[in-house]
């Protein structure tokens, strides 16, 4: 009887896995121009088109499996030593092709359109992905980690850093607003509205970025707006990760708040200007340097 | 007809060796018998969709748009009665631009981008027309200025574009500008279009020469002139316009390429059209080939190559002509 | 035969008011000399009489039929014209500068011949400039260029002439010749139609004139009517002084 009723469980064991087990080992993604992408199998042979989607997949645990990436694609060290096929806005298709990538990470707004329309039409599988949000960048690493199956790794990532960004959030929940400028780019002097990423961290860590509310999400004002907006702080990176070239152009203005109050903070570029999970480090120093303003205010009694 | 014949022949003979380097280099290297196996329509993957969908079409395109390019070079000359006229010189590419930056800036795709591209050619060439018209018809100098202040009118409007588009689509916009062949979809427009103009290369050429000689003289010698002003406006725009609209704008090759063969061949229209088509197109696969392996992966702007390989060869030949 | 005629011509020199109506006739072995002061509107006269200007006023009949009407290939198989004034836009042979003229003949596809090629090169031999036939065109002397536009319209081989200053530029042997193939044409039943500024060419050459007067009048008939002092005094503002030399008047300005 027992043998009867063991052969029985053990039947119904293999019948329900066999349905609950996918028919294939399809894997699906829905990509950031709201398209959903399916692969047959997962991916082996990622081609990566900007140095922000490397990040992105080696953060999703898929590093192993990028064949080619774009210039500047200096982090994680180890993606210097992978293929390139040019740059983002200018690809080598003929060897992109030969690589024989079977899934290819596209940016929407950098990568040219018609290269993109012709490796479709070649038959590669393009995702695009373009994070505008936090939520946007875990997402984008779990999804990258879904067609990957790399799950396990991708979640554990995204799942980092969306706490890493909560807990910032709650701790500068009350903070006291500090007027800031961030510069993209010194000639043309470049900015960033709230709408950016960049001005959403401005956001969380309580800062007030004083072109917020221009409409551009990069906008190019003029030095005299500058001025005449007399930030309390300002945070810029520069050309490279170490160069204060940019901030120390505002040392002539002494009449300028931050100046007065030595508000000049330098953040290194990569840091905060990729939608990758590095963008929490960049956050936390952000905030740092904000809290820092802060500190600066209460000591000289204003 | 042997006179033509020859020097022909020789210009054929280099577009095919062109051609064939063109199709046996790229960035990936393949061994010829792979290169003849995918031409085959045989071989492995890999090689058939790097020659047949990649380097093939992408060569045909180049061939073509330099043809195109020289012949439109050549009749705007005897048009405007000018050897310092290029296709560009009515505004036409002025106008073409405006439209693929305009094409570009709505984030639309590739074929719309070339559909406005052309779509600014023919408002830019209605345009000058319209304006040039003035009492008596036109004159190749009224054209001819009407033209260029029309051009400097696109430039602005190009500049002004160029400072207020967001960042990420400059680079995409400056390389229309530059002249990229990688927008080259399908070749056949371009190569058709170029194959009807050789055609008609003979009864067109002869009466070119004898407008050259000045409009009263070739309406004495029985042209219709006006007619044939108005038909070499209208087809020098359309050749321009479906150079522009499948590879941007490439400078250079339309304006030299017609003197350099007028030193080497004489003047006769009949020999210097279809010659421009076979060397125009020549020039711009060599150049085309040398932007894409230079400095493989990175690629160049092939405008600025037509000009480091046409420069010296033209300042070569109107040396040895004096 | 051809015959060329103006009826009810009035021609159009812009800002100048409407002269009189011409009704000239130039039919086939005459030779009609245009003669007037700088100014007068030989040259529009001539021009508008090819059919390459609009007249203000009246028609050009080509053989009975306006030339208005006509295809401007065929009119120029039977219409050749030699311009006062070239233009030299790219650069050519003689010879084949020569050979433009045949291009009323030829259609679209046809390439030129042999048959074009001996015309050309006779007309080169006739205007004495055979010897010349490869050089480039713009290194010719002016009297050159002359001969090869004469040329020119001799490989045409119009039925019609139309002459604007053809003896400019040449030399006294070289006048005569020309003179003497245009009136060899004129023999062999083509119509001749010439201006000239030289009065007393047209006096030995012509058998008719048309004289151009600046303020628009105009008078024209058999030459020998026409060459009455005081009508050529009046023409020209210049008093004149007749002779006679081998039968025809020779008429010198005087103080």
């Amino acid at each position: 009887m027992t043998i009867r009723i063991s052969r029985l469980l053990l039947t119904g064991l293999v019948l329900l896995l066999s349905v609950a087990a996918p028919a294939s080992a399809e894997v699906c993604a829905v990509d950031d121009t709201d398209r959903e992408v399916c692969l047959a199998a997962p991916a082996q042979r990622i081609a990566a088109l900007s140095p922000g989607a490397t990040e992105l997949v080696y953060a999703a645990g898929a590093g192993e499996k990028v064949v080619a990436v774009v210039a500047y694609s200096d982090y994680p060290p180890e993606a210097r030593e992978v293929a390139s096929v040019g740059s983002h806005t200018r690809l080598d298709l003929e060897r992109l092709v030969t690589l024989r990538p079977d899934l290819v990470i596209g940016w929407v707004t950098g990568n040219p359109p018609e290269q993109l329309e012709r490796l479709e039409a070649l038959g590669l599988p393009v995702f695009y992905i373009e994070p505008r949000s936090f939520e946007g960048v875990s997402g984008a690493i779990e999804r990258l980690a879904i067609l990957a199956d790399t799950e396990a790794e991708g979640e554990r990532v995204a799942g980092e850093f969306r706490d890493g960004m909560a807990a910032l959030a709650a701790r500068y929940a009350e903070a006291a607003p500090v007027r800031v400028f961030y510069q993209v780019w010194d000639e043309p002097l470049m900015t960033i509205n709230d709408d950016h990423l960049i001005g959403q961290v401005l956001r969380l860590c309580g800062g007030v970025n004083v072109f917020g509310a221009l409409p551009r999400l990069v906008p190019r004002p003029g030095e005299e707006a500058v001025l005449a907006a007399d930030p309390e702080a300002i945070l810029a990176g520069g050309m490279g990760e170490e160069n204060r070239d940019w901030l120390d152009h505002w040392a002539q203005y002494p009449q300028l708040t931050a100046v007065a109050r030595d508000n000049l903070f330098f953040v290194p570029p990569s840091l905060i200007q990729r939608p990758t999970p590095r963008l929490l480090e960049g956050s936390r120093l952000f905030c740092e340097k904000l809290e820092r303003a802060r500190e600066r205010r209460g000591a000289l009694g204003s | 007809m042997t006179a033509l014949i020859r020097p022909l022949g020789a210009l054929a003979l280099s577009a095919l060796a062109a051609l064939v380097l063109s199709v046996a280099l790229g960035s990936v290297t393949l061994p010829p018998d792979k290169i003849l196996a995918a031409l085959g329509g045989q071989g492995e993957a890999l090689s058939r969709t790097l020659i047949l969908e990649l380097r093939l079409p992408r060569s045909l395109a180049a061939f073509a748009v330099g043809g195109l390019l020289a012949v439109a070079g050549a009749l705007m000359q005897v048009l405007l009665r000018n050897p310092l006229a290029d296709p560009y010189v009515l505004g036409l590419s002025g106008g073409a631009s405006v439209g693929a930056l305009m094409a570009m800036l709505a984030g639309l795709g590739s074929v719309l981008v070339s559909g406005s591209a052309f779509v600014g050619a023919l408002v830019s060439t209605l345009l000058v027309f319209g304006l040039a018209h003035g009492r008596g018809g036109w004159t190749p100098a009224r054209l001819l200025l009407t033209g260029v202040v029309v051009a400097a009118g696109w430039g602005a409007v190009i500049t002004l574009m160029l400072a207020v588009s967001p960042a990420d689509r400059l680079p995409g916009m400056l390389y229309w500008l530059m002249g990229d062949l990688s927008y080259a979809g399908t070749p056949w427009p371009p190569l058709v279009l170029l194959a009807i103009v050789c055609l008609l290369a003979v009864p067109l050429g002869r009466n070119l020469n004898v407008l050259a000689r000045g409009a009263m003289q070739a309406a004495a010698l029985g042209v219709s002139v006006r007619r044939l002003e108005w038909g070499l406006y209208l087809a020098a725009s359309a050749l321009t316009a479906m150079a522009v609209t499948t590879a941007g704008s490439i400078g250079f090759v339309g304006l030299v390429v017609p003197h350099m063969l007028r030193l080497l061949l004489g003047n006769d229209q009949r020999l210097i059209l279809p010659a421009c088509a076979l060397a125009g197109g020549t020039l711009l696969l060599l150049a085309d080939t040398l932007a894409r392996i230079m400095i493989a992966p990175e690629q160049l702007p092939v405008g600025v190559i037509t000009a480091l390989l046409g420069v010296p060869t033209f300042l070569y030949l109107l040396y040895r002509s004096q | 035969m051809r015959r060329l005629e103006a009826r009810e011509l009035v021609i159009d020199v812009p800002g100048r008011p409407a002269g009189r109506a011409l009704g000239v006739c130039v039919e086939p072995g005459q030779i009609w000399g245009v003669l007037g002061p700088n100014g007068a509107g030989k040259t529009t006269l001539l021009h508008t009489l090819a059919g390459l200007r609009a007249p203000r006023r009246g028609e050009v009949r080509l053989d009975g039929r306006p030339l208005a009407a006509l295809k401007r290939r065929q009119v120029a198989r039977q219409l050749g014209l030699i311009f006062q004034e070239r233009h030299d836009g790219f650069p050519a042979t003689v010879r084949e500068t020569a050979l433009i003229g045949r291009h009323p003949y030829l259609s679209p596809w046809q390439m030129e011949g042999a048959e074009e090629l001996r015309l050309a090169e006779a007309a080169l031999e006739r205007l004495d400039i055979a010897h010349l036939a490869e050089r480039l065109v713009s290194t010719l002397s002016g009297g050159e260029r002359q001969r090869l536009a004469i040329a020119t319209v001799l490989t045409q081989a119009p039925a019609i002439w139309l002459a604007d200053e053809p003896t400019n530029h040449l030399d006294l042997h070289h006048q005569a010749g020309v003179m003497a193939l245009l009136a060899q044409q004129a023999a062999e039943g083509c119509a001749v139609l010439m201006c000239l500024h030289d009065l007393n060419l047209a006096a030995r050459w012509c058998s008719h004139l048309l004289l151009l007067y600046p303020d628009g009048e105009a008078c024209w008939g058999p030459a020998e009517a026409m060459l009455v002092p005081e009508v050529l005094e009046r023409l020209y503002g210049q008093r004149l002084a007749t002779a006679w030399v081998d039968g025809a008047p020779v008429f010198v300005p005087v103080r």
